[in-house]
């Protein structure tokens, strides 16, 4: 067995033929959702489901993660928090703030809040940024999985209100929540379109890939400002 | 300018040099409950950019910046422990008793199926199903424990079924006695329902019933949401996969969802169904948004529908020709590759 570095703080496991995406333990011998630990060379790692997470299947497409040790993110959608607690793994001396408007799975994610030192739950709607606006900082990186119709809207709200000038938008578009029955290539098209154009705040579309075969109907994507907003901005 | 954050109301000044701090109380719970009461809107929200973390110390709250993620961490969570509190709202209620009355009605009757079989081997002349007979076996046992009086003991003298003692006895008495159970709690569920719908929803509750009333709310996730949908979607609630079918292809769009339990739709003949479907959406529409606003229980809702529904049986007394459905599911087909 090996441990191979991806990126800052996500690592695959390789025993034999198999490749496993793992993060190393922040909270060593707890597991979050049920992952498997393993341990190798006085490390603890969490295997990471690219399955159960769009962040793992990004960077499992050969994304570049633009999240460092010390990063400041915003998660947007964090659910239970099965990525965020990955997230939290990654950035060990940085913080993520978990936006999440359901009290259902804010319930759950609480909990994992209450064990990990670096991650802030916000109940809130993601579409009202300045409902957390006098909580959340500037921010390195916006992380974005929210199955809404207005996905492109609430990344460029949020990307205007929180986001660094030279800061990245990662984010996952669900073709199904936009549209049940058109086309998903076509939606993609549609979305990217908006998010260069639509807003007062322009992204510049870094790459993108659709997720298959681990998240049906999603493209990922990496954003940056686009420069025309660098110089006017607010 | 001013604005607010999380620990405090700030003003720039016109170089965009922090002039003046009006600090909250630095405790823990009276942070979280500022935090969540705040209304935060365009006016005074932080410009974006701006340091927090700088600006909490500069101002006083922190003695130094290190401090300031376990103290925003910590007064997040009780936010949100606090808001988490708040939200066992009588939707929730409603939403959480009707969707159990459903699971139990699924798992009851496979039990109730199981019982019977089981039963069965020691008196299948019985003759009694779902609640009477898990009762009845809870009660009683074997069938030689009948007292005389009882209707029953003539056939459970002199039935063909085997003898029912000892352990077995034992543990189908238990398993009945748990279905027993399981009926009574379900009804005790429908009396809870019709009670807070009668009080919450007297509207809904008139037009629709309680029982299809809650079933719409859970449905809907929440009077709010049921009361703000349009009555074209209050009518195919429930019927998702004809409705997605039909978006998709060209299959006909689904008459009735949910509704469709509502006596007047159900004990209609079939070329009825979908004027009523409808006629019955609109009144379960007004009748949610008047419970949502008002609260108060309109008469008139009830003699209207009747009345409405009373025009349609007579517009249309005789069954239609019926046409041939093979042209659908070809063009369905078609499309469908076309898509792949």
């Amino acid at each position: 067995m090996r441990v191979a570095k991806m990126s800052s703080g996500i690592f695959t496991i390789i025993r034999g033929e198999t490749k496993q995406l793992a993060t190393k333990n922040l909270v060593p011998s707890i597991s979050v959702y049920g992952e498997k630990l393993v341990e190798f060379e006085g490390d603890e790692y969490r295997l990471w489901d690219a399955h159960r997470s769009k962040l793992g299947a990004m960077v499992l497409k050969k994304f570049e993660i633009p999240i460092a040790k010390d990063s400041r993110v915003l998660y947007l959608g964090a659910a239970s928090g099965t990525t965020v607690s990955h997230v939290s793994d990654i950035i060990p001396e940085g913080i993520v703030y978990a936006v999440e408007f359901s009290t259902r799975t804010m319930r759950d994610l609480i909990q994992l809040c209450d064990k990990r030192p670096n991650i802030i739950p916000i109940l809130a709607d993601a579409e009202k940024p300045h409902l957390y606006a006098h909580i959340v900082e500037t921010v390195d990186v916006i992380f974005q999985d929210v199955a809404q119709p207005n996905q492109a809207e609430i990344a460029a709200l949020n990307a205007k209100q929180f986001l660094k000038k030279d800061g990245f938008l990662m984010l996952a578009i669900k073709a199904r929540s936009i549209d049940t029955v058109v086309n998903p290539k076509k939606i993609f098209k549609e979305e990217i379109r908006k998010l260069e154009r639509d807003f007062s705040v322009g992204f510049e579309v870094l790459k993108m890939h659709e997720l298959t075969p681990y998240h049906e109907d999603h493209l990922g994507l990496v954003a940056k400002l686009h420069p025309r907003n660098q110089n006017n901005k607010i | 300018m001013n604005f607010i954050t999380w620990f405090g109301v700030l003003t720039l000044d016109d170089n965009g040099i922090l002039s003046k701090c009006d600090l909250f109380q630095k405790d823990r719970d009276e942070l979280a409950i500022q935090l969540v009461n705040t209304e935060v809107v365009n006016a005074n929200k932080p410009p974006s950019g701006f340091d927090f973390r700088s600006a909490a110390v500069e101002c006083g709250f922190l003695e130094s910046k290190e401090e300031y993620d376990a103290l925003l961490r910590d007064v997040s969570i009780r936010a949100a422990k606090y808001q988490i509190s708040l939200s066992g709202t009588t939707d929730m209620r409603i939403i959480q008793a009707v969707e159990a009355l459903d699971d139990i009605d699924g798992v009851v009757n496979t039990l109730s199926e199981r019982l019977a079989e089981w039963y069965g081997i020691y008196f299948p002349e019985l003759g009694l199903t779902g609640d009477l007979l898990a009762c009845f076996v809870s009660e009683y046992g074997s069938r030689s424990n009948i007292p005389p009086e009882n209707g029953l003991y003539e056939n459970a003298a002199t039935s063909m079924g085997a003898e029912l003692t000892g352990a077995d006895e034992k543990l189908i008495k238990a398993f009945a006695l748990n279905i027993c159970n399981l009926y009574e709690t379900r009804s005790k569920i429908e009396t809870y329902l019709a009670e807070i719908m009668t009080s919450t929803g007297p509207n809904l509750a008139s037009v629709a019933g309680t029982l299809l009333g809650a079933r719409l709310i859970s449905l809907a996730g929440g009077f709010e949401r049921l009361a703000y949908f349009p009555s074209s979607t209050v009518q195919v609630i429930g019927a998702n996969r004809a409705l997605f079918k039909h978006l998709r292809a060209r299959a006909p769009s689904p008459k009735h969802g949910i509704i469709y339990n509502h006596p007047l739709i159900k004990n209609a003949p079939w070329w009825q169904r979908g004027k009523i479907a409808r006629a019955v959406a609109a009144k379960i529409s007004l009748a949610s948004r008047i419970d949502l606003y008002s609260g108060k229980l309109d008469e008139s809702l009830e003699v209207e529908l009747a009345r409405k529904i009373e025009v349609i049986r007579l517009a249309n007394p005789n069954a239609p020709k019926k046409s041939k459905k093979t042209i659908g599911v070809k063009s369905i087909s078609k499309k469908i590759r076309r898509h792949g």
